[in-house]
């Protein structure tokens, strides 16, 4: 015998909950300067490539201490498609931009004096990464498409200089979320870039009954991801197959660093669509085991697939270990995977509070941030259904949706007030304190839109310090470092999110205190302490020599 | 569709019902598919002994078996003035009336050959619905895989609800249990708003109407409105104290807000209840588990596998039997209940 659903086969609508917080955390603000329109070129044929971009980077390329916006473009796409396709990326239309930001708030484009024009034909933007790969001080970035990907050394002086063919990290197929760690804790910054469908021209097709939307990602074979071992002379090895990393193959979308098990090396959580998740455990001697499935972080706590976008790994709930959230598409929820320690995680989606925060909602970027300083971090996704006539196909749910910020009550989310509930077909997001007033902020973007810039006006009086590490034995960036501030940890990464590159500036809010004790465990193995550390600031720390 | 069905009908039947008094040269000829023959005999033999009804049944039989169901009806007749009791007969004349549209007169026919299956399609064309499924269950009882029968037993059900929903809807527009139907369409049409407006409505019309909470609280949970969606269950549990599934509801929706340890008391009393109930079972366990009573969660998993040992809540189960173990470090209990979770749902990487 079975319970009956009364209303079986009903779907369910799209019911976007209320606030439960009256003042909107974020002001939507619209900084002069700003212009770009993220072309994604939809067409008839519904390319899938068409619904995925796209990233973007928050970065201080020139270290002038004000985070600069990088946003990566689509590209033109004929309808039908051409064989080969160029995808139109010398029309300035559908170039890269990047944003230099003002001392007063505003943003120039750059883009051409950067060098940053050319991507190259044949490509279709995807997503971006921030390292400094050479450990010279300067933020270069790396550029995924579906095509070849694109390295670019950051000279030092405004400029880049595509340096793929040199490094040797030019890739192919359909990437998508990149970033850079230290997996051999050598000092040189690592790349390890996901791939997603075995997809092309040839293989393209449109489904559903009408062959009018998007097929699922089920209809493509899967691909393998790459890891790219930084050699340290401005070349990379392709490691793929000797790291185990090309072992498996999936539907890759998001990318997220952290050393889940405290073993000292850091470890990879791929986020696939419709394929078991991975969890790349670094053995600490090169090479990596895929270890999901034991760990409790493949599948849904119902044992279900999840369609993977992107992904956070960072500790929610303050007990120092990196836990996993991932965003994905309705009908399921984003799954809160809870570090336990000893190598396992537990499903903690319905205790966290996230049964009442997803569900009829899809999800891409992420980002576990303490938006209010209260000393818990918080979440912020963007939201849109990959369809976009998904309504067609069921009435309950919607393809626009605007973005969730849940605040964070001591391990539980709820939802708050993000300040804007234009619901758009949100896609990457990324993280920094723009204006350095000690609140994060966020910048997201949007299909065949503007990017939306949510700038932080919470009005508490919450301490917060923000550390910018500087590693000498280690990776320059500090990567990879654990830092704990008064018993929070962060785990430092640019990566995470979907697509995207935050700010690698590591921000901890400190509700009443007044005082931050600081701990560092450096890749390099190097601890380090500062106790009684000036609060609401922003904190520079070089690693020591020994 | 009848006519089809009822051609399929004919030439199931595992013998024709002949009379004995079929000439030799007739039978030979419909053998050897020559129906005109056959009919020119049975003309001549009707001229010979018009008293006698075997050469009527046998002409109205070859025009049935040439489908020729208009011209068979009349000979079949004139048999049953001769001599009204050959139910076979009967049956005969009662598919040719239906095959031609004539079904209320094809009833008495069908009736007195005690073919239900006939029957009660022939009580669908007459809107005699409730006769229809009887008769058609009835057959179905003695030909349970018969698809076409399912079929027409799944037309008569449908009419029936339909019949008796348009009588509610007219005859009594304002009462709780016509609200309640307009929300139930409401909800299947995705018109959330409209539904609950009606569901509403049938409780402001009686207030204390069992399920109506339920409803709408599973409405209200299908909308992601978990909050919403516990006040409903929470109402239908005080007005049915004694309801296993609305404490099963109340538990599951809890759940679903986190709020576990509530869970476990609302799927422990349904539990109680109605104990055994592999569902209950696998939330129940989820809840404890969430709860941090994992001897609890144990308990209720395993019981359900002893009662479920296959099917997607088995499956969920030793995924979940997995996680428990795998968190108590018990790696070898992990490592079995992921085998068989692995060999259920045979996935590949």
């Amino acid at each position: 015998m079975k319970w009956i659903t009364h209303l079986s086969g009903i779907a369910a609508c799209v019911m976007f909950l209320g606030a439960s917080t009256s003042t909107p955390v974020f002001r939507l603000a619209h900084p002069t300067g700003l212009n770009f329109i993220l072309q994604n070129s939809p067409t008839p044929q519904k390319y899938l490539i068409e619904t995925m971009p796209g990233g973007i980077a928050l970065l201080d390329y020139n270290n002038d201490g004000l985070p600069d916006i990088f946003l990566v473009n689509g590209g033109q796409i004929s309808s039908p498609m051409r064989t080969p396709e160029n995808f139109s990326r010398r029309n300035p239309k559908y170039w890269n931009r990047l944003y230099r930001q003002n001392k007063d708030g505003s943003f120039t484009d750059v883009t051409q004096a950067a060098g940053l024009a050319s991507i190259g034909d044949g490509n279709y933007g995807m997503g971006v990464a921030v390292g400094d790969y050479d450990n010279d001080g300067y933020p270069d970035m790396f550029v995924t498409n579906y095509g070849k990907n694109v390295l670019y050394h950051n000279n030092g002086n405004g400029t880049f200089r595509d340096v793929t063919a040199k490094a040797g990290v030019a890739g192919g197929g359909w990437s998508a979320s990149a970033g850079f760690f230290d997996y051999d804790n050598d000092g040189k910054l690592d790349l390890f870039v996901t791939r997603y469908l075995d997809w092309d021209i040839e293989l393209s097709k449109a489904c559903g009954a009408k062959k009018d939307t998007y097929c699922q990602p089920g209809e493509f074979g899967g691909v393998t991801n790459l890891l790219y071992h930084n050699r340290g002379d401005g070349t990379f090895e392709d490691v793929s197959v000797k790291s185990g990393i090309a072992a498996m193959k999936g539907h890759a979308l998001g990318v997220a660093f952290a050393d889940y098990d405290g073993d000292g090396f850091t470890d990879i959580f791929v986020a696939n669509d419709v394929v078991e998740q991975f969890l790349f455990h670094n053995n600490g001697n090169g090479t990596f085991s895929e270890h999901a499935l034991d760990t409790g972080v493949a599948l849904s706590s119902d044992g279900k697939m999840l369609s993977g976008m992107g992904v956070v790994f960072q500790d929610y709930d303050n007990d120092g270990l990196p836990d996993v959230i991932v965003t994905q598409l309705p009908r399921g929820l984003y799954p809160v995977f809870h570090n336990e320690g000893k190598g396992v995680f537990l499903d903690k989606t319905l205790t966290s509070g996230f049964g009442m925060l997803s569900g009829s909602v899809s999800g891409w970027g992420i980002g576990l941030e303490d938006f209010d300083n209260d000393g818990w971090k918080d979440v912020f996704i963007t939201q849109s259904h990959v369809i976009d006539n998904v309504e067609k196909l069921d009435s309950g749910l919607r393809y626009l949706q605007p973005p969730l910020l849940a605040l964070n009550h001591e391990g539980r989310f709820e939802k708050a007030d993000v300040g804007n509930d234009t619901p758009v077909a949100g896609r990457g997001a990324a993280f920094a304190d723009i204006n350095n007033d000690g609140k994060v902020d966020v910048v997201t973007t949007v299909l065949g839109g503007p990017p939306e810039v949510f700038m932080n006006r919470e009005r508490s009086t919450n301490h917060w310090i923000t550390i910018c590490l500087e590693g000498t034995r280690s990776n320059r960036d500090g990567l990879g470092a654990r830092i704990k501030v008064n018993g929070q940890v962060r785990f430092t990464t640019t990566s995470g999110s979907y697509l995207s590159s935050s700010d690698k500036r590591q921000h901890f809010g400190l509700g009443r205190a007044t005082q931050a004790n600081i701990e560092i465990v450096w890749p390099s193995g190097i601890h380090q302490r500062l106790d009684h550390v000036e609060v609401d600031r922003i904190l520079r720390v070089q690693e020591p020599k020994q | 569709m009848t006519t089809i069905f009822l051609t399929l009908l004919l030439f199931a039947q595992a013998a024709p019902s002949r009379v004995d008094t079929d000439t030799h040269a007739t039978a030979e000829a419909i053998q050897q598919h020559q129906p005109d023959s056959a009919i020119a005999q049975f003309k001549q033999a009707i001229a010979q002994t018009p008293n006698d009804p075997a050469p009527y049944i046998g002409l109205g039989e070859t025009y049935m078996r040439t489908s020729n169901f208009a011209e068979a009806i009349a000979p079949l007749k004139h048999a049953l003035e001769l001599n009204p009791d050959l139910p076979p007969v009967h049956r005969q004349l009662g598919y040719a009336l239906l095959a031609q549209g004539y079904a209320a007169e094809a009833i008495p026919h069908l009736d007195r050959s005690k073919d239900r299956a006939a029957l009660g399609i022939a009580e669908i064309e007459t809107n005699h619905f409730a006769e229809a499924v009887t008769n058609l269950q009835a057959a179905l009882s003695e030909k349970p895989n018969d698809p076409d029968l399912i079929y027409y037993l799944g037309r008569a059900s449908q009419m029936l609800a339909n019949d008796s929903n348009e009588r509610l809807l007219a005859q009594f527009p304002q009462s709780a249990r016509a609200h309640q139907l307009k929300a139930e369409n409401c909800s299947r049409f995705h018109e959330m708003q409209e539904a609950e407006t009606e569901f509403r409505a049938a409780l402001a019309a009686r207030a204390n109407l069992p399920g109506i909470h339920l409803e709408l609280g599973e409405l209200y949970a299908q909308n992601s409105k978990l909050v919403q969606a516990e006040q409903e269950f929470r109402e239908e549990r005080r007005i049915r104290p004694g309801s296993a599934e609305a404490a099963y509801r109340l538990g599951q929706v809890l759940l679903q807000q986190g709020k576990a340890r509530d869970a476990v008391n609302e799927l422990n009393e349904s539990n109680d209840l109605m104990p055994n109930m592999p569902e209950t079972l696998q939330v129940l366990g989820k809840a404890a588990f969430l709860s941090g009573d994992k001897t609890l969660a144990e308990k209720s998993w395993t019981q359900l596998l002893s009662l479920e040992s296959e099917g997607p809540l088995a499956t969920q189960t030793h995924f979940d039997l997995a996680s428990l173990y795998r968190s108590e470090g018990k790696k070898q209990e992990a490592e079995m209940h992921m085998q068989q979770f692995q060999k259920v749902r045979g996935a590949k990487r």
